[in-house]
């Protein structure tokens, strides 16, 4: 029992992280329906900036967050304009976005290794104490409830920008129908900025928390594909969906290591999405809007 | 318009470079008679990135440090590193490019086993030889029909050889009866560790409580530690390279585990000690040299003042290499590669991971001994040089 | 002139081709974007391996039949697994079947990192080279290939996948059978793939599953994309440049990947609709544009 109330705080844990990421992925996705695979390199850069904060900067962690998620916006925005938006305004199909996509991150990884910086495997300095809180036999990372508590606070201020705010009704509004909203006056080029914004300042966030928790290392936006999978599950362009896809790919994937094979682990959880797929082809709360491409 | 004329001439532009980067060796090629050239390949981006690179700057560090004696031979040498992604595909081009139109003499690296194996139909159609810096699949050198790849060599132990060793000691000197393994499913050489490991521990009474798989990009190891701290086991392989070890280790620990950690010749460096300092205190671990060596250490010295950064393991795996290959030039006394492959394994060489020589039957290091090293206040300290045999 | 490195890289441009092919027709013409012909690949690699290491039926001297025996067979089992992938994932759309098929070529590759009788994630070491996945070879069976495909293209059925790309909707009203055709469209990707696969085997004369990443399905659908949806000649032209464009940045040394990446994103702004951008290169109409513009000169 013990060891089962274990495995359910860590296959939280997992999840917690993949959904910081999958949100990125799915407000991207809902406007622009496309996936934005740029989106680990932004991750992984997020993760580089905090680091650098944090070690050459010497500021406070509260500040560094802020810095990190403002510099991974930044960026964000700046891979849209460049990459992007010229794709945007011909009206490519999604398949181009994802090519280019696939583009940026092959070079913001590389950059990274053919950089000074160099493809070493850098460690956070320690913030906080790495001795688990114990819940009887259950260890309890504070860096977990570290994560939770932020994960939280960000997706609450995400869905009330977008659920309260004028610009969240304009967001809305685009990812409904691009083409009437651009009719009704909203401004798509601003909601898009937003939108990449907003991903990104996720995306640094995330960076930096799994550099904590984990390390900081030039293919770490590879996991992102995890959290790709879980935005699946969850049903593309729903946030909702995308929180409750990755909780779900974390205990999945935690419950089938610890009591079917953890050396078949991602078979069986492939296996699982796949079905869960034939029955809901369009994940768990996904939309089911044609696809555009 | 405008755009074709663009693209028409970034196609153009792109095959003169292709025919340049073809032809500029062969015109080169009567002035730069002086200076001979010895290749690398490995992994400098991809997952192998950060060994990869460090096996290449130590090579060009040696290549230096050698011209400045003058060289071998009386001729100047200079290093060609391509780099592979880690990919076999990869490895094959490139080792083409070196020998065709880079000619080579010989190609060190690459780090790790897929790539040597993938090398081996166009090193026995040049005839180039190629030593291996990590490569440890028996496979690499001999056949599984038991010939011997002619110009295969390796510097490095092999797989079963290192299993055999960690469970030796683990089971004979430190006393443990339970042991458990946790190792990356999607690695050669992880697999190969572990497999060996496990069939030694039992044959000398152990017994094996829990065997658990990751895939190789996996960060997170509670679900499979959780499990393994449910079994119980006095020690722990962690049969990977230090990055994962860090992370498990970590977790391990986090989880409450207090088993001893065991692991071999990914766990060297100054990097883990950072990243799992506290965490690793305690644990044992098979290594290619004691790094506390003052040989090794100015080394590591010399390598640091060039790099700022401090080496992994593999450069001195590929000094060692390199220093095979320069008393086989001297002792063949001629830059031919059959001759040069011919006096490989007729040499011997004070080499920083021990006293190297190669086996004329399967290509690899004879009587090489492991290091057994202990981490004491997040250090390597040397227990012995341990053989289970 | 080191031919044999040019020969080495258009012996892999043609195995790269040879999936590329197969899915150009799966996405350029069907419009499905597959994320596990990695997994394909894997199949046929490991199925013509066994076939020449294990059943070896032909005397030596018989090799090359052997070799194409292997490849055929090679071919067709990874269909089998195709038709098996298809019937349950073909209904889903865009990035949920892109989705499905990641997992495909993810789980392929634990399996076959997990199951000893391969090698385990040890691979399968000496595969015969020698006369088997030669320049000739290679040759050989891609035209075939890129016959066999400008066939299935001009039929009633190729006319029948590219309606299904340009508007699913509008196919299924006028009574094309969607599903059917993309089931198609898929099974002859994956027999090209496992024939590529095969050649990989033993060009390589070795293989184990990490070579078979997901990164290998993305690289060789930007190969066809970088080549211009929808056009056969442009996957040609695309494959050669993209296989030829990373040994010629060789020499930049850890930059290599930087500048890839870079050449993609600037060819996909430049040109989204890729080098030949859906029209074919013929040598009639080629020659006639080059009249037609010297009548405009004269």
């Amino acid at each position: 029992m013990n060891v089962f109330l274990q495995q359910v705080v860590n296959g939280l844990s997992i999840g917690s992280i993949y959904a910081l990421m999958s949100v990125g992925y799915s407000l991207v996705y809902s406007i622009m329906n496309f996936s934005n695979f740029a989106h680990g390199g932004v991750i992984m850069i997020g993760a580089y900036l905090g680091y650098f904060c944090l070690t050459q900067l010497g500021v406070p962690f509260i500040l560094a967050i802020i810095m990190t998620a403002i510099g991974a916006g930044l960026l964000a925005v700046s891979i849209e304009r460049i990459v992007y938006s010229s794709l945007r305004k011909r009206n490519a199909p999604s398949l181009y976005f994802l090519i280019s996509a696939m583009g940026a991150s092959i070079f913001l990884e590389n950059i990274i290794i053919a950089s000074p910086i160099g493809p070493t495997f850098r460690s956070y300095p320690a913030i906080f104490s790495s001795t688990p809180i114990m819940l009887g036999n259950t260890a309890l990372s504070r860096i977990d409830l570290l994560m939770f508590i932020i994960s939280f606070i960000s997706l609450i201020l995400l869905i009330f920008i977008i659920e309260k705010t004028k610009i969240g009704l304009s967001i809305r509004a685009t990812a409904f129908n691009i083409k009437g909203s651009t009719l009704m006056g909203v401004n798509v080029d601003k909601v898009i900025f937003i939108i990449f914004l907003l991903g990104g300042l996720l995306a640094g966030i995330a960076g930096m928390l799994f550099g904590m928790k984990y390390t900081v290392y030039p293919q770490m936006g590879e996991i992102t594909t995890k959290s790709f999978i879980a935005a699946v599950f969850g049903g593309l362009g729903s946030l909702p969906g995308a929180v409750i896809g990755s909780i779900l790919l974390g205990l999945i994937e935690t419950m089938s290591s610890a009591y079917i094979s953890s050396q078949y682990r991602d078979l069986i959880a492939f296996t699982l999405l796949i079905f869960i797929l034939i029955v809901k082809p369009t994940g768990l709360m996904g939309k089911s809007t044609e696809d555009k491409a | 318009m405008n755009k074709r004329l663009l693209l028409i001439i970034s196609v153009l532009l792109v095959f003169t470079m292709i025919f340049s980067a073809c032809q500029n060796t062969d015109t080169g090629k009567p002035s730069e008679e002086e200076t001979i050239k010895i290749g690398w390949i490995g992994g400098l981006t991809g997952d192998f990135a950060p060994w990869g690179t460090c096996e290449s700057n130590a090579a060009n560090l040696i290549a230096e440090q050698t011209n400045a004696n003058g060289g071998i031979l009386g001729r100047k040498v200079e290093i060609i590193s391509y780099d592979t992604r880690g990919d076999a595909a990869e490895s094959v081009n490139a080792v083409k490019r070196l020998i065709t139109q880079d000619k080579v003499i010989a190609v060190l690296g690459p780090n790790t086993s897929g790539q040597a194996m993938s090398i081996t139909s166009v090193l026995n159609e040049h005839k180039v030889p190629n030593i291996a810096t990590v490569a440890t699949n028996p496979t690499v050198t001999v056949q599984t029909d038991g010939t011997v790849n002619p110009y295969n060599f390796r510097i490095c132990f092999i797989d079963p050889y290192q299993g055999a060793v960690a469970a030796g000691y683990a089971a004979d000197r430190l006393g443990y009866t339970k042991g458990a393994v946790l190792y990356d499913v999607s690695s050669d050489a992880s697999q190969a560790f572990s497999e060996y490991f496990q069939q030694t521990f039992i044959e000398k009474g152990g017994e094996i409580v829990a065997v658990e798989g990751f895939k190789g990009g996996d960060v997170d190891f509670r679900p499979q530690l959780s499990k393994i701290k449910e079994a119980n086991p006095e020690v722990i392989l962690f049969p990977y390279n230090y990055k994962d070890v860090a992370l498990s280790a970590n977790q391990a620990r986090e989880l409450g585990i207090t088993a001893t950690l065991m692991g071999g010749d990914g766990w060297p460096s100054e990097v883990l000690m950072e990243m799992a300092g506290e965490a690793i205190e305690g644990s044992f671990i098979v290594n290619h040299l004691d790094i506390a060596d003052p040989v090794v250490k100015e080394f590591t010295e010399q390598y640091v003042e060039k790099y700022d950064i401090k080496p992994e393991i593999n450069a001195y795996l590929v000094h060692d290499a390199f220093k095979l290959l320069e008393a086989a030039i001297i002792d063949a006394n001629s830059f031919d590669t059959v001759k040069i492959t011919e006096s490989l394994t007729k040499v011997t060489v004070e080499g920083l991971t021990g006293t190297i020589r190669l086996s004329e039957e399967d290509h690899n290091p004879i009587g090489k001994q492991a290091a057994i090293q202990e981490i004491v206040n997040k250090e390597y300290v040397f227990k012995e040089r341990y053989s289970p045999y | 002139m080191g031919w044999d490195y040019v020969i080495g890289i258009l012996i892999l441009s043609g195995i790269n081709l040879m999936t590329a092919l197969g899915l150009s027709l799966l996405t350029g013409f069907t419009g499905l974007f597959s994320f596990g012909h990695a997994g394909f690949i894997a199949i046929g690699a490991y199925t013509a391996t066994t076939i020449t290491m294990k059943y070896n039926i032909f005397p030596e001297s018989m090799l090359w039949l052997q070799f194409y025996l292997a490849l055929i067979i090679a071919g067709l089992v990874s269909m089998l697994v195709s038709l098996i992938i298809g019937k349950l994932t073909l209904n889903l759309k865009g990035d949920y079947f892109c989705i499905a098929t990641l997992g495909f070529g993810e789980a392929i590759r634990l399996i076959l990192d997990n199951v000893s009788y391969f090698g385990g994630a040890r691979g399968l070491p000496n595969i015969p080279t020698v006369g088997t996945t030669t320049i000739t070879n290679v040759i050989i069976i891609d035209i075939i290939a890129v016959i066999c495909l400008v066939f299935i293209i001009n039929s009633r059925h190729g006319r029948n996948m590219t309606a299904i790309r340009e508007d699913e909707l509008a196919a299924q009203t006028i009574g094309i059978n969607v599903f059917k055709y993309k089931m198609i469209a898929l099974a002859i990707s994956a027999f090209y793939a496992g024939i590529a696969g095969g050649m990989l085997a033993h060009y390589l004369g070795f293989i184990q599953p990490i070579m078979f990443k997901m990164i290998k399905s993305t690289e060789l659908t930007i190969m066809v994309v970088f080549g211009g949806l929808g056009s056969v000649s442009g996957t040609v032209i695309g494959t050669l440049l993209l296989t030829f464009l990373p040994e010629v940045l060789r020499s930049f040394y850890n930059w290599r990947l930087v500048l890839y990446g870079a050449a993609i994103i600037i060819i996909m702004i430049a040109r989204p609709q890729g080098i030949m951008g859906g029209k074919e290169f013929r040598i009639i109409t080629f020659f006639k544009k080059i009249g037609r513009k010297e009548e405009v000169k004269s």
